[in-house]
This record gives structure tokens, sequence and C-alpha cells, in this order.
């Protein structure tokens, strides 16, 4: 890790402890637990990583702390659908179709297609996870607008942060796969940047994000 | 490369839709959807199609009449008079099929239509419509789908009586004698006629469908919609 890296990694550790006491100031961690867990989670690969480098920054815990990471991603877009259509049956029934069809074949895409997953043939399943999770939250984002489902202003702002970095991501490990090791180091500092960026993008709409103007409930009408 | 083809793909998508996704405008239309003033709402846009009519028939009527006391030009200006009250109403029509078609789906579940016919019909073009309408509801399966096959062709027959309309006003100026746009404007209000009453009843079907879900569970489920941002 050289000193650039590691100044953006502090400062990412920075975001990431403001974030946190954003969403849990502002309420918005009952809108989506599992983003809090990855938060937390992030935060501690983090820490991990720029305060004990010589004993965490292996490939070995890299490969762990992804897994972790992409579990996270992916129960973050399962509990956006599942917060942005129970409250609607019938737009419920067909996302769990589609999410179903987008898991199964993402495993088999995982499982049949690629080989076991190492350190060194991250580009070869590392991308396919990325992709699972990101088309998961694509898919939920077109059902909410097919079906008009409200869809609350954190919800969205996780969707619109996550799935640009997710494809930076994906292009960055399809870069280091038609490039090489060599490019590793600038590969891995531009990742860091771009996370950095979707990190102080959060945190700005977990402290500052708007509380949309409501139409009088039911209630008030009557 | 597929993986990044793929990814940008639904990256571009989701930041598409969500880009242009409002939240306020969603809750206001279910705010509609929940507080549907039903009987009178029903009331009311039987009102104002029963209005429409009758100012488009005594447009035309007054405009038949001042033709056969062969004052051409009276005629033909009060001819437009009575396309542009069908243009007006018209897009009323559309304006009221979208909308509908977006709380289609909103609501669990729908009250049926029986299938589009031509037996109301009196223009060919939308007679063959209706014909085939009426074919492609046999291969729906779904009520909320069979309900926007009904708004479709309730949307393409005004679209077809409103360009039936301006060519029929069109073909009376370039030929004041010829009856034959005369009669064709008369089966296109008589049309309209049959498609408010089939959008009267898509309507209906609808406010019935939001009035199944009781005072109770529309407060219930008000609060699970909006009740996260409070």
């Amino acid at each position: 890790m050289n000193d650039l890296q590691l100044l953006v990694a502090h400062a990412t550790k920075v975001a990431l402890i403001a974030l946190l006491a954003g969403i849990a100031w502002r309420g918005r961690v009952r809108l989506c637990w599992s983003f809090a867990l990855y938060v937390l989670a992030a935060l501690l690969g983090n820490v991990l990583v720029s305060v004990w480098p010589s004993t965490f920054l292996l490939p070995s815990v890299w490969v762990l702390k992804q897994g972790v990471y992409d579990a996270l991603k992916v129960a973050i877009a399962l509990e956006l659908a599942f917060r942005v259509f129970s409250a609607l049956p019938g737009a419920a029934r067909t996302a769990r179709a589609v999410i179903l069809v987008l898991l199964a074949s993402s495993t088999v895409a995982l499982g049949l297609l690629a080989p076991g997953s190492s350190y060194h043939t991250v580009w070869n399943w590392q991308p396919r996870v990325t992709t699972a999770a990101l088309w998961l939250l694509t898919a939920t984002a077109l059902m909410a607008v097919w079906y008009q489902v409200p869809m609350h202003e954190w919800q969205r702002a996780i969707m619109l942060g996550l799935a640009p970095y997710l494809l930076v991501f994906v292009a960055l490990l399809d870069l280091l796969r038609r490039r090489g090791w060599s490019l590793l180091e600038p590969v891995t500092t531009a990742e860091a940047f771009v996370y950095l960026g979707l990190v102080l993008f959060w945190t700005g709409a977990a402290w500052w994000g708007d509380a949309p103007q409501l139409a009088p409930t039911p209630a008030e009408a009557s | 490369m597929l993986e990044l083809a793929l990814s940008t793909v639904g990256c571009v998508l989701l930041c598409y839709t969500l880009g242009r996704y409002n939240r306020t405008l969603t809750l206001q239309r279910w705010h509609f959807v929940l507080n549907a003033p039903e009987r009178q709402a029903i009331e009311s846009l039987r009102q104002r199609m029963q209005l429409d009519s009758a100012l488009a028939r005594q447009a035309f009527e007054t405009a038949g009449q001042a033709r056969e006391d062969d004052r051409h030009p009276d005629a033909l200006t009060v001819l437009r008079v009575a396309l542009s009250i069908l243009e007006d109403a018209g897009a009323d029509r559309l304006t009221r099929l979208r909308a509908m078609g977006v709380y289609s789906r909103m609501v669990r579940a729908i009250q049926p239509l029986p299938p589009p016919s031509a037996r109301p019909f009196r223009g060919a073009e939308l007679r063959t419509v209706a014909s085939l309408a009426g074919l492609v509801h046999r291969f729906l399966v779904g009520a909320g789908e069979r309900f926007r096959l009904w708004l479709l062709v309730l949307g393409l027959g005004v679209r077809i009586v409103l360009r039936g309309g301006r060519r029929s006003a069109d073909a009376a100026a370039r030929g004041p004698e010829s009856a034959r746009p005369w009669e064709a404007f008369a089966r296109g209000i008589d049309d309209f006629d049959a498609l408010d009453s089939s959008h009267l009843t898509a309507f209906e079907a609808l406010v019935a469908s939001l009035s199944a879900v009781d005072r109770g569970d529309r407060l219930r489920l008000w609060e699970q919609i909006a009740g996260d941002s409070r």
C-alpha cells in the first residue's frame, strides 16, 4: 500500500464513520439494515488493512473480505426489493419471480462457468458476482418504476450510488484481466478513489437527503 | 467482457429509471388511488361525457342545418367547431386512459370486463380494431392485462375517430355538395359516444376494484407506503 492509497484509505475511514453516524442519527438504519451491516464491514476491513497492513493486506484476506462485501451487497439488493414491494402483494409476487431468476442464473454462471475462486483468478468470478448484485438492484428499480411503488429517497440514494461504483469495479477488473498484474497498483488506487467518492455521496445523502413533502394521508383528507 | 456489457446496461437502466423517479408524484398518485371519491368521480365523468356529446351533436346539427340552407361557409365553420369539441374531449379521454393504465397496475385485482366487441361501433377501422382486440383478449389470462387491452383499444378508438373527423371536415371543405363526409362525421360522433360508454364502464371497473380495498386496509396500506418518510 503506497502513501497515496493510505491517505485515501484514511479519508474513506473518516467518511465511513460520518456515514454510519448519519444513517444512525437520521434514522436511516431501519430503511435498510443490510446497508448498515455493509458499512460496518467496510469500516472494519478498512481499519484492519490500513492500520495493520503487514498482517491483513494479504490475498487470502482480500478474498475473504470481498466475499463478505459481496454477500452484503446481494443482501442490500434483496432487502431493498423486499422493503419496496412488501406493501403490494401483486408486485411482490412478480418481484420474487424476477429475483429468483436472477439469483438462479447468476448461481449457474458462478458454479458452472467460473473456476474456483482465488485471488489470482479474481477477474473470472468477481465480475459475475458484482454483475448479479447490480442486476438485482436494476430489477428492483425497474419494477418500482413500473408498478409506481413509492421508494424512500435514502433507498434510491443507496441504489444510485452503488450501481455506478459496481460498474466501475467491473471495468477495473476487466482492465486488470487484459493488462495483467502490472496494473494492480493504479487499478487499486483508482478503485479506492471511486469508493471514497461513493462513500461521500452516501454520507451527503444520509445527512442532507431531502425529506419529501407528502400529500395528506387519507385520515387527514377526511 | 460479457459481464462488463451486462453491468453497463444494468447501470444505465438503473440510473435512467431512478434519475427520473419522483417519489412525491408517486405518493400523490397513491393518495388519489386510496381516496378515490368513487360514486362522485363516476357521476362527474358521466355528466362530462353527456355534455361533450350534446355539444358536439348540437354543433353538428347546426352545421347540417346551415348546409341544407346552402350556407356552406357557415356550415363548415360550425362543423369545425364540432370537431374541436371532439378534439378537446378526446384529449381528456386519452389523459384519463393513461392514468387508468397506471392505477390498474397499483391495485391487487381488477374487476373483469367483457371482451371488446365490434358491435357498438359503426366505423370500419374501429370495428376491425375492436374485433382484433376481442381475439387477443382470449389469449390473455390476467384481468389486469385484459383491462389494459381495453384501455389500448379505447385509446386507439379515440385517435381513429378524431383522425376520421379531421378527414371528413377537410373533405367537406373540398366538396361542399358531397354528403359523404357529413355521413362519416355523423358516424364518428356515434362511435365517440360508444367509446365514451366503454370508457365509463372501464372507469367504473377500476373504481370498483379500488373500493374493494376497505377504508381500514387503505389506511394501513398508506401507512406502509408513506410511513417510512415521517
